[in-house]
């Protein structure tokens, strides 16, 4: 399956029918992005016939431009509004990316979302996993959306 | 939900039987902690017939420490060992909450650990009820297991 294709496909639904933000996919990411400076990551993870996490990477601003327009308000800072938001964009790509999975004969069950945030986070991945992440480019910045997972061949 | 005693018998027979240290449960927090500074965090995600997460905090001394035992080995930095105990802290203690809760391990899936550190960060997650937080004395200082669970219907 190509996950890189999937991700695409379950952002951009979400971007487009829930945040009204337009996020174009780019080319995916030749290596993981490890360190983050004035960010957030929303996180949520998975099991089933695979096991796994998505995660999505916003800076501030691209955080800030989201929540706005998914609550239809202003918003000037990284507060709990915009941690709910990005924990609940990665629910809704996760929910999207379980719908797709299905299709092809993988069931999965989510957990709740989480999202991480901070001047500077390192985030550490399972070295024997596989790794997919899709940039994609905002009005306000660069999104990544990054599939992290185990369990097919 | 007070999830106290599925914390404290898992904590304690991890570390027990994995890291051979003695580690004193304190009352749980009445409210849980969202920022953490020099830090790390391992988190997992619960799946199922129960849907949550488990995260254990420690701040850096506690967690070279916690390593020290876990792998053997002196560490005296935040570096890729560090990550990779807490990762696979916190994929034991979901391993122990799950299997306290279900006798048919097929019931509840955990997702893939990962781990989190940074100088300065944030963990929030939804719903943020039903979210019980345990600090655990050792030697060296506390860490805390936090857990939040609900049960699918």
């Amino acid at each position: 399956m190509d996950f890189s294709n999937a991700i695409s496909e379950s952002t951009s639904d979400v971007f487009s029918t829930m945040v009204m933000l337009d996020a174009i996919p780019g080319s995916p990411l030749a290596e993981k992005v490890l360190s983050f400076s004035d960010s957030i990551t929303g996180m949520l993870g998975f099991s089933g016939d695979i096991r796994g996490i998505l995660r999505i990477h916003c800076p501030n601003p691209v955080a800030m431009a989201i929540t706005g327009n998914l609550l239809g308000m202003e918003v000037t800072e990284m507060d709990e509004d915009v941690r709910d938001a990005i924990g609940e964009i990665a629910n809704m790509v996760a929910g999207g990316l379980k719908t797709l999975l299905a299709r092809e004969n993988y069931a999965v069950e989510l957990s709740i979302p989480s999202a991480i945030g901070g001047k500077t986070y390192t985030i550490h991945r399972l070295a024997r996993a596989a790794n997919v992440t899709v940039p994609f480019a905002l009005e306000a910045g660069q999104m990544l959306v990054e599939l992290e997972y185990l369990g097919t061949t | 939900m007070n999830w106290e005693p599925n914390i404290i018998a898992a904590t304690t027979e991890i570390f027990s039987t994995m890291l051979m240290m003695e580690v004193v449960p304190e009352p749980a927090l009445s409210e849980r902690v969202t920022k953490h500074n020099d830090s790390i965090s391992g988190i997992i995600g619960l799946a199922g017939s129960y849907k949550g997460m488990l995260a254990i905090h420690a701040p850096a001394p506690v967690a070279m420490t916690i390593t020290t035992n876990f792998l053997g080995m002196e560490v005296d930095s935040l570096n890729d060992d560090v990550k990779d105990a807490f990762g696979e802290l916190a994929n034991m203690l979901g391993g122990s909450v799950k299997s306290g809760l279900s006798e048919n391990s097929r019931d509840i899936q955990l997702s893939i650990p990962s781990a989190v550190c940074g100088e300065e960060y944030t963990l929030d997650y939804q719903p943020k009820n039903r979210t019980t937080s345990v600090p655990f004395k050792t030697g060296e200082g506390t860490f805390v297991v936090e857990l939040q669970l609900e049960k699918q219907e």
